[in-house]
């Protein structure tokens, strides 16, 4: 499907025939995973960036992002997220990045937790964060998060061995 | 009027005095050597020291760091303990609000004020690919490098090269070595930004760039007589601008020694 509109990227003409898909199809979607899009051209990561922004206006779906191990995901202004990483798949490390706006943030679950603090480029941005510590007996609890502003969750993916693919 | 050319420091004529910060990524060999050679100062932050030791082998007497600085929870025991045994400078910079780049420019620009040396950049290997939460501390990096100095700091990775624009000046980029690759691009990161530009394929005449309303990737420069010089891109912001773009790609043979 040819898709020649200049002032949109490849990705988000993806997402919106995505979208089209599953309405035609009437299928129960709970979200859409996008594999690449975090490497390569400088440019084109930032572009995948912008039409995560973009795909919060077009679908309440989440859009997750995945390459190399890292997964971006972008929150939306003004609701309470709750993050469940218990699967056994996260990798230690996990941030947010205010970009775009300066996002006012309040989390819970992390190492370093915000507490009704600004995140924004040149004051705090929070990288190279973890989860909160827990009891190996129980489960590690969801991170929460709030924020005024389009937030961006990135989090590391654990490495899997090669003979660790699932068939 | 600040003016400014990227790529003039990967030109073995080019003009510009630089420093070298190796970061925790591949080192690209056909960059390393053009600006190892020219670098007055050259740094690794962390795990940078790994890609120096690696790709240096064989001959790693004749590329020693002047320092090496981080929290050291990436550099490898015998590659830590070999710099160390050549007396390079390993400096502890447990600092936890602040990265290891960050760091690492701090003492860079002690250094440089210590020696008494005339720089005109800051070029910086790594940072924009691997774990997604780096990319976004380079960018945040250079934020924090605009407040400690006047000095453009630049950030090369594979084909790309990323420099923060400092709002209310008028940026004029020459785009004229060669070196340049097809694509270019001007990201608002960290707010809005009122924008204009010329020399550019799509320009912005006073425009507000902002992630979900218009971001400008994939833009190119002006076309031209091919018997001209291309024309320089001239940027106003009013508010910290990442502007990037494409490096041609060199073939193996053209590194220079």
């Amino acid at each position: 499907m040819e898709t020649p509109d200049q002032d949109l990227t490849d990705f988000t003409k993806c997402l919106a025939i995505m979208l089209e898909e599953i309405k035609a199809k009437k299928l129960q979607i709970d979200s859409i995973v996008t594999l690449g899009g975090l490497g390569g051209r400088f440019d084109q990561t930032m572009a995948t960036v912008e039409t995560l922004f973009h795909a919060q206006k077009m679908t309440d779906l989440p859009v997750v992002v995945i390459q190399d191990s890292s997964l971006a995901f972008l929150l939306k202004e003004g609701r309470h997220h709750q993050l469940n990483v218990n699967t056994g798949m996260e990798g230690k490390w996990c941030s947010l990045v205010p970009v775009g706006s300066p996002c006012l943030t309040t989390t819970s679950g992390l190492k370093w937790n915000l507490d009704n603090q600004v995140l924004a480029f040149g004051q705090l941005v929070s990288t190279s964060n973890t989860y909160e510590d827990h009891d190996p007996k129980d489960c590690r609890k969801p991170v929460t998060i709030t924020t005024d502003n389009p937030l961006l969750w990135s989090m590391g993916i654990k490495r899997l061995q090669s003979s660790q693919t699932f068939l | 009027m600040d003016e400014f050319t990227p790529l003039d420091c990967l030109l073995p004529s080019g003009k510009q005095r630089i420093c070298l910060v190796i970061l925790n990524q591949p080192l690209d060999e056909r960059y390393f050597h053009v600006l190892w050679s020219k670098a007055q100062i050259r740094a690794c932050a962390d795990g940078g020291a790994n890609h120096l030791y690696r790709l240096t082998e064989g001959r790693r007497e004749s590329f020693l760091p002047d320092y090496i600085n981080g929290d050291f929870d990436s550099i490898l025991p015998e590659v830590k303990a070999f710099y160390a045994g050549k007396n390079c400078k390993l400096m502890e910079t447990p600092d936890q609000d602040l990265t290891d780049f960050t760091k690492c420019l701090a003492i860079m620009l002690e250094e440089i004020k210590a020696k008494k040396l005339q720089i005109d950049s800051i070029v910086t290997l790594g940072g924009l690919g691997g774990r997604f939460d780096q990319t976004m501390a380079t960018e945040e990096t250079l934020f924090h490098a605009q407040k400690m100095t006047d000095l453009p700091v630049v950030v090369i990775q594979d084909s790309s090269l990323a420099f923060l624009l400092k709002e209310g000046r008028h940026h004029q980029l020459n785009v004229n070595t060669g070196m340049e690759g097809k694509w270019c691009s001007l990201v608002p990161v960290g707010s809005p930004c009122l924008t204009t530009t010329s020399g550019l394929k799509w320009n912005l005449d006073n425009q507000v760039l902002a992630f979900g309303q218009l971001v400008s990737t994939s833009n190119t420069y002006e076309d031209h007589d091919p018997k001209d010089c291309r024309k320089p891109v001239t940027i106003t912001t009013d508010n910290p601008l990442l502007w990037s773009m494409g490096l041609k790609r060199l073939q193996s043979s053209q590194t220079f020694l």
